[in-house]
């Protein structure tokens, strides 16, 4: 009996400090931040954190005065320091475990996102499930400043916007911190994170009548690609750019395109699927890149003459999409290869798969290599409907009219 | 014999009022024979004492040739006993039956027994929507009369005890031979001949000592006031012991399982009672670990809930001024003073009850800011689960444990419950009653015996009986899957 109780109290006492982190946290003692900007201020960090207010989120008893969300700034030597040091003005503790989004200055962009990022990706409380934007022409900080409609946390509008746009518009990259932490160690793949601007007035954006309008006077908007060299900014892809970036990566889950008719006019094309493969040859002793990219469509508006109940006219449209995609795949990869210098396609890793060997002897000189690589871009188009109508009913309304 | 002295009788009986003593002389062939007649008040049926007793004596023995019979013979009554010494005289004069004393020489226990008992009524803790819907009383032989007519087999055996050295309370064994398990009656049997209790008054005194774990929070003796259940576990090899004075008759060996059991799941489609009984094993794990898990999360792991609910409960703990373990256990507690409120107050009270119950203590103490709405939330589905389990007594034992639970969570979080649960499990493996393993099938498992655990498969597919419990006569049935016969 003694035996079995000693033994017991021992069991209890080894388990109880086998707890690994053990903090015990009323929620009412939680700054609950969801979104952090980090901003170059001189030689220090400027970090602001966007905070939530519970009280003025939840739907009941909304007071409508008070913003729901509070921006805490401080400043350090590194962003530790400087959010700790946030509780001289915060009453709780900042608690970064459901941060939605980081937000980085285009100024610290430029100067290296590393050392910023060794912090998130170390502090446990931190997942790595959230979204990662550079700020651009603004700093990270104003970015956070900015009352949303709909989505009554800023981070939260944020968050799903960026989800949405890569989801149903494409030319944005929903890149999370593990990826990106990927890439930059990565040697056959740079970074590239999208971009988010600031536009209306910021002054108004900050009150909270930018919220007691129909159309808020200030809004973010997701905006181009960030193209890195290892951590540093170097350039921005534009939206088509950006676009040509989502087919050759594969990020395409649908998206819509506008392509010339055979005879004038315009119309719609909507991307029900897209399959992106990249395979790398070796032709005589030289990489070469080949990209294969399958597309099935639906017709989503038509706004020219043309009868699509024939198949050849179909096929004349496929056409047609096929040749613009390529044009603006084409144009990214030139622009990367020649603008900017960088891989950020990630054509280096599908050598490195498909020729380990010679990719141990050119991996410190993949982006010279890149620089010339020639891509070879397939791609076929399959469209599988054309929406709820055949022929546009404008048809018979323009041969009336005659 | 010596000869009866009645004065004797009625000293030791202590002059009770409600004994009655009556003295009357008989006459037949011109002799004159003395008759004592004893009986309790309330107890026997007199219009048939005197229809059959005084009648027989006062009427027809004048015709008869008695010298050479005992009044014996003669009793035109069924249930007639001829005692050989007063000691065994008193229990039978306190369950109706009247005492003749003829002459001082020759005792009759005559069972006359009127004694007005509740007629068999619907059950009231064990309801059903489909089978049978009566319950066992408080009269022990109409309990058994309720088995039997369930069981007609001669194989279904009843051995009378007499349990409870002041009460002489009339205790019996009940199962059918070749399908129980010999060993674990005998083992029932010493349990049994071991109790030296003066008084058994229900049959709660009984599971109590005979239990194989007194220490331990969970049941190991079943009960039901079921005649249906008490057949059913009959037939599965298991033991009844029925207990006068109360309707709720005691099942050894009681498996943990089938306190997860409801009548009800034998009779309705087997599919439909699988999934109830799945949702039975949802509840349980809700009042189980309800309030535990929602202390955990909200106090130690608030990475584990998504963005907008982490938001929306904070909101709610915006200005209270408890640690969630705290208001967790001050809902809790009023809770189970409800619930115990419940079902000592008088009926009438219970409208009243219910307003102060929802009203005050549910939507005030939200708005006075005590406690947060989803801790009110958490409260009441736990405590609406805890009721998803058929046999109160494991209901209670889970309500205990949940409060150790939430301690754990408290200190310790998601580790600290499963630290619990750990426990917990070893606990129950280590249990035995009356010999099976309490967590049989599933410790040691035996596959076969799964088919009526967390499901209940067909009764044509459950051809086996537990193997446990019944160790020589395992097969129940050599039934197929009924459907039209193939030509």
């Amino acid at each position: 009996m003694r035996r079995t109780l000693m033994l017991t109290m021992l069991v209890v006492t080894i388990t109880l400090t086998l707890t690994g982190c053990w903090n015990r946290r009323e929620l009412n003692d939680l700054a609950i931040a969801l979104a952090i900007g980090i901003d170059k201020a001189g030689d220090q960090y400027m970090v602001s954190v966007q905070v939530v207010d519970p009280g003025e989120v939840a739907s009941n008893n909304r007071t409508s005065t008070r913003t729901p969300v509070t921006l805490y700034q401080a400043k350090g030597q590194t962003i530790f320091e400087a959010i700790r040091k946030m509780t001289t003005v915060s009453p709780r503790t900042i608690y970064s475990a459901h941060l939605r989004m980081l937000i980085i200055g285009e100024d610290l962009a430029k100067e290296g996102i590393g050392d910023a990022l060794e912090y998130m990706s170390r502090y446990y409380e931190h997942r790595t499930d959230f979204y990662i934007a550079i700020a651009r022409e603004t700093s990270a900080a104003s970015t956070l400043k900015i009352l949303t409609h709909l989505e009554s946390i800023p981070a939260n509008q944020l968050f799903s916007s960026l989800q949405t746009s890569q989801k149903e518009w494409a030319p944005t990259a929903s890149i999370t911190l593990d990826q990106l932490i990927m890439d930059l160690v990565d040697k056959g793949k740079e970074a590239v994170v999208t971009g988010l601007r600031l536009r209306g007035d910021q002054e108004i954006g900050q009150s909270r009548s930018n919220v007691e309008q129909i159309s808020s006077p200030a809004q973010l908007q997701y905006s181009g690609l960030a193209v890195f060299r290892e951590d540093k900014l170097v350039g921005w892809l534009n939206d088509i750019e950006s676009r040509g970036y989502s087919y050759i990566h594969d990020d395409i889950y649908n998206t819509v395109g506008v392509i010339n008719c055979p005879e004038g006019g315009k119309m719609t094309l909507e991307v029900i699927r897209s399959k992106t493969t990249t395979k790398a040859k070796m032709i005589n002793g030289k990489p070469e890149i080949r990209l294969g990219i399958r597309t099935e469509l639906s017709i989503g508006e038509v706004l020219c003459n043309i009868d699509l109940t024939q198949k050849s006219s179909i096929y004349e449209l496929e056409h047609q999409g096929e040749a613009r995609v390529r044009g603006f795949v084409e144009r990214t990869i030139k622009e990367a290869q020649e603008n900017y210098k960088v891989d950020i396609f990630g054509f280096g890793d599908v050598v490195h798969r498909a020729y380990p060997a010679y990719w141990k002897q050119v991996e410190d000189e993949w982006d010279s290599i890149f620089e010339t690589i020639p891509v070879e871009v397939d791609v076929v188009f399959n469209i599988r409907q054309t929406g709820t109508v055949n022929n546009s009913f404008m048809q018979e309304f323009k041969q009336k009219k005659e | 014999m010596n000869p009866i002295d009645i004065a004797t009788i009625r000293k030791k009986l202590g002059n009770s009022a409600d004994i009655v003593f009556k003295e009357f002389n008989i006459q037949y062939d011109n002799r004159v024979q003395t008759v004592n007649l004893i009986y309790a008040e309330g107890f026997v049926d007199t219009n048939a004492v005197q229809d059959f007793v005084l009648e027989t004596l006062m009427v027809d023995l004048p015709k008869l040739d008695t010298d050479k019979h005992p009044f014996l013979d003669f009793m035109t009554v069924g249930d007639v006993q001829e005692l050989q010494s007063t000691d065994m005289m008193y229990h039978d004069l306190f369950s109706g039956h009247v005492i003749l004393i003829r002459e001082g020489t020759e005792i009759l226990s005559i069972a006359m027994s009127g004694i007005k008992d509740r007629a068999v009524s619907e059950a009231m803790t064990e309801t059903v929507s489909r089978g049978p819907k009566e319950a066992f009383t408080e009269n022990i032989q109409t309990n058994t009369a309720l088995i039997r007519r369930k069981i007609k087999n001669p194989n279904l055996w009843l051995e009378n005890l007499r349990i409870g050295k002041m009460t002489q309370t009339n205790v019996s064994i009940m199962y059918i031979n070749g399908i129980v398990t010999d060993k674990i009656v005998d083992e029932v049997r010493s349990r049994l001949a071991r109790i030296d209790i003066d008084g058994i008054l229900e049959s709660g005194y009984i599971e109590e000592l005979i239990q194989d774990a007194p220490y331990s929070p969970f049941p190991t003796v079943y009960n039901s006031e079921r005649p249906d259940v008490i057949a059913a576990e009959l037939l599965e090899g298991k033991i009844a012991i029925l207990v006068d004075g109360t309707p709720h008759v005691l099942v050894v060996p009681a498996l943990f399982i089938s306190f997860m059991h409801s009548a009800e799941d034998y009779y309705q489609r087997a599919d439909i009672s699988s999934l109830i009984r799945i949702l039975r094993f949802v509840g349980i794990f809700i009042a189980l670990l309800g309030p535990s898990l929602y202390i955990a999360i909200t106090t130690f792991h608030q990475e584990m809930l998504p963005t907008q609910l982490l938001i929306g409960l904070a909101a709610q703990r915006e200005g209270i001024p408890f640690p969630a373990f705290i208001e967790a256990l001050i809902m809790e507690i009023t809770f189970e003073i409800l619930r115990e409120a419940g079902v000592r107050m008088p009926r009438t009270m219970g409208q009243a009850m219910s307003i102060v119950g929802t009203l005050v203590i549910g939507q005030s103490a939200v708005a006075a800011g005590i406690v947060s709405a989803a801790m009110v939330i958490v409260v009441s589905i736990t405590a609406i689960s805890s009721f998803v389990v058929p046999a109160m007594n494991m209901s209670i034992s889970i309500r205990m444990i949940r409060f150790l639970l939430m301690g754990l969570a408290a200190s310790f979080g998601l580790y600290g419950i499963i630290l619990g649960i750990i426990v917990l499990v070893l606990h129950l493996c280590s249990l035995r009653t009356f010999g099976v393993p309490y967590m049989s099938p599933f410790g040691p498992y035996i596959a076969q015996d799964t088919k009526d655990t967390l499901i209940r498969l067909p009764h044509w597919a459950m051809r086996k009986r537990l193997r446990l419990i019944n160790q020589n006569n395992l097969t129940r049935s050599k039934d197929k899957a009924p459907g039209p016969e193939r030509r």
